[in-house]
């Protein structure tokens, strides 16, 4: 077997261990292990990558980024700041025809700002937002599917944890990527509001009235979101003017929202612990795909299957549309299966290569985001389609009374909004760009 | 059953829970530890963040002839950046990350696509998660072995950090301590999965961690 044939080989070995429950950071590991012992002979040379692989993976500045949005977060989820988001959302659309549920997207589009990870967006809206829209007469399938869709401007509206990943994969500034996914989070949260407007008038059973907020009230509830629109500014603000380093401004956010909670009463005692935790679980896991991926990589790149794979495409000349085409339905498809941070990390070393050899029109750097900018879009759409949405299930656990079943059929709206705003950004790389023209 | 053999069972899962409770105990400890070094490096980072646009502001007073005395005695004090916060932050994260990985291998917290399991017959899954399991324990000991073999080749060469100057080995020595808490805790949890498939029922705790 050449060392051709092993990288391609690997891949499928790889594709069938994942598929049979092996933890996914493990699996690339392994995979990556084993290639580099077949291709030297010997277990030797990755031993010997081993002295330091794993210490420069973790002790990396630039990932440090992570288990900061992680924990500040998790600052952010027993802060009482998704009870005020949500207050305040719903104070001001409330009163529309599926009101309530527009304002549990636009809270989540707020957690967004603060939060870096659509699974814990989606948890701590949920909490809120659904015993609220039950008790305005929204039906459960409904409510579920806007929450799951809500849940994924966590990682659209900048920080984002995915974003981080891509940078680093991708070698670009997180700053630039940041500022370039501003306007398409703004552009998602819209798109689902329309859609709730539109499938509430399809099926205006699924949805109740709730009474218009007083000028006073609405006023009011904007106080205590305050705090959040601030540590959003000074953080993303911060990053983007150059005032700080995307780690310090997480460094920051992190202390800032910590602070908030601990003043709202949200850091007492245990709940302390729990943060950390929870921070320690999604962090470990993060870090141990990401070895799994920076080890398998290497060998892969050794075995040259992404260059030849991109020279060949070269070769074949092949429409750069029909190209990119065909790796967003690759995402699509693999997105319903496996979660989005695996799949970027298993997928862009070999795409990335692919792509940026292709000619969009457009320079390198600008290609490099837009494509980042778009794949992001396309793996948080498996987040919410069935059957394996891992939105869905986290919503589908904390309302045991809705049959997951009911929740599909609403989400399938979603997910149509879902793909025309893909189309509108692959169109249109403008929408992406101009931000980041504007301010570099 | 026979009093004898119940009282056996009943000693055998005692011991079982001690241990369990030991373990989930020790992953905890070791994740706290983990949270309060991330929870110090951000203060420092503040710090640090604070510090240089202090010094920054200072040395604009002065080129602005304003305030120049309190300007210049801050400045004399030392306010700016954190020397070196980079590398207490490199070394201080690996730790970290080193030390939340127990609580991920006792939880059950890492990714995994489970699609086609959910269609298979339970005691199947009960052997893949063993085989799993088994591969992870062996892979985190191969971690925690080379991870050694890295700290004393930063020994032999006496390498330091470029601000702080203090010993590379050190920041390794330190996660070597998370890393093989998570050998033994993976090498535990190997166990158990043995246990449970010959017992037929399942002793850990299992949750999925939140990717993305």
């Amino acid at each position: 077997m050449s060392n051709f044939d092993i990288g391609l080989a690997s891949f499928a070995v790889l594709m069938v261990a994942i598929f049979l429950r092996m933890p996914i950071g493990l699996a690339m590991f392994s995979v990556g292990f084993g290639g580099l012992y077949l291709i030297n002979g010997d277990a030797t040379f990755a031993l010997a990558r081993l002295k330091s692989e794993t210490y420069s993976t973790f002790s990396s500045y630039s990932l440090s980024i992570i288990p900061m949005f992680l924990l500040m977060g998790q600052f952010a989820t027993h802060g009482g700041m998704s009870q005020a988001l949500f207050k305040a959302a719903q104070s001001w659309l409330g009163h529309l025809r599926g009101g309530v549920a527009m304002a549990a997207i636009g809270a989540c589009a707020g957690f967004g700002a603060i939060c870096g990870s659509s699974l814990a967006t989606a948890a701590t809206m949920g909490q809120v937002a659904l015993p609220e829209m039950k008790r305005y007469g929204y039906s459960g399938g409904f409510s579920s599917a806007t929450l799951a869709a809500g849940g994924t401007l966590g990682i659209l509206i900048p920080p984002s944890v995915i974003l981080v990943i891509y940078a680093i994969l991708a070698e670009q500034n997180i700053a630039k990527l940041f500022l370039a996914a501003l306007i398409p989070g703004i552009l998602a949260a819209v798109g689902y509001m329309i859609t709730v407007s539109i499938y509430v008038r399809l099926h205006p059973e699924a949805a109740g009235v709730r009474p218009r907020a007083s000028t006073r009230q609405r006023l009011g509830a904007l106080v205590p979101v305050l705090p959040v629109l601030v540590v959003f500014l000074v953080v993303v603000g911060g990053i983007y003017l150059g005032l700080f380093t995307p780690t310090e401004g997480a460094a920051v956010g992190a202390a800032a929202t910590g602070l908030i909670a601990f003043f709202n009463g949200g850091l007492r005692g245990k709940v302390w612990l729990d943060s950390f935790y929870a921070t320690a679980k999604s962090t470990a896991m993060i870090f141990f795909i990401v070895l799994g991926a920076a080890f398998y990589n290497g060998f892969l790149a050794l075995t040259q299957v992404p260059q030849e794979l991109a020279a060949w495409v070269v070769a074949r000349a092949f429409n750069p549309w029909m190209v990119l085409a065909l790796i967003l339905s690759l995402y699509l498809v693999f997105g319903c299966l496996m979660d989005s941070l695996s799949m970027i990390l298993l997928t862009i070393p070999i795409f990335f290569p692919i792509v940026s050899v292709l000619d969009f029109g457009m320079g390198p750097e600008d290609f490099a985001i837009w494509f980042g900018i778009i794949v992001l879009i396309v793996v948080e759409v498996g987040l919410i389609t069935p059957p394996v949405g891992l939105n869905l299930f986290v919503i589908n656990s904390m309302d045991r009374e809705t049959p997951i079943a009911r929740t599909y059929g609403a989400v399938m709206y979603f997910v149509g909004s879902d793909v025309l705003r893909v189309a509108l950004l692959v169109l249109f790389p403008g929408i992406s760009l101009v931000l980041v023209r504007l301010l570099y | 059953m026979a009093q004898h053999e119940l009282r056996s069972v009943i000693s055998h899962n005692r011991a079982q829970g001690i241990l369990t409770a030991f373990f989930v105990k020790l992953a905890r400890f070791s994740a706290i530890l983990g949270g309060f070094v991330l929870s110090a490096l951000i203060l420092l980072i503040v710090v640090s963040v604070a510090g240089r646009g202090l010094n920054t502001l200072m040395h604009e007073l002065i080129a602005a002839g304003f305030l120049i005395g309190l300007a210049r005695s801050l400045l004399e004090a030392g306010v700016g950046p954190v020397t070196g916060d980079f590398e207490l932050v490199e070394a201080g994260v690996a730790f970290a990350i080193f030390a939340f990985l127990p609580l991920a291998q006792i939880t059950g917290a890492h990714a995994r696509v489970d699609v086609l399991s959910s269609r298979l017959p339970p005691a199947f899954n009960r052997t893949l998660d063993l085989a799993w399991d088994l591969l992870f324990a062996v892979v985190l000991v191969v971690i925690a072995w080379r991870l050694w073999g890295g700290m004393l080749g930063k020994m032999r060469y006496n390498e330091t950090t470029m601000l702080l100057q203090f010993p590379v080995w050190w920041a390794y020595a330190v996660s070597l301590i998370g890393a093989c808490v998570a050998a033994i805790v993976a090498a535990y949890v190997a166990m158990v999965r043995i246990v449970e498939i010959a017992a037929g029922r399942s002793i850990l705790p299992s949750d999925q961690g939140a990717p993305g």
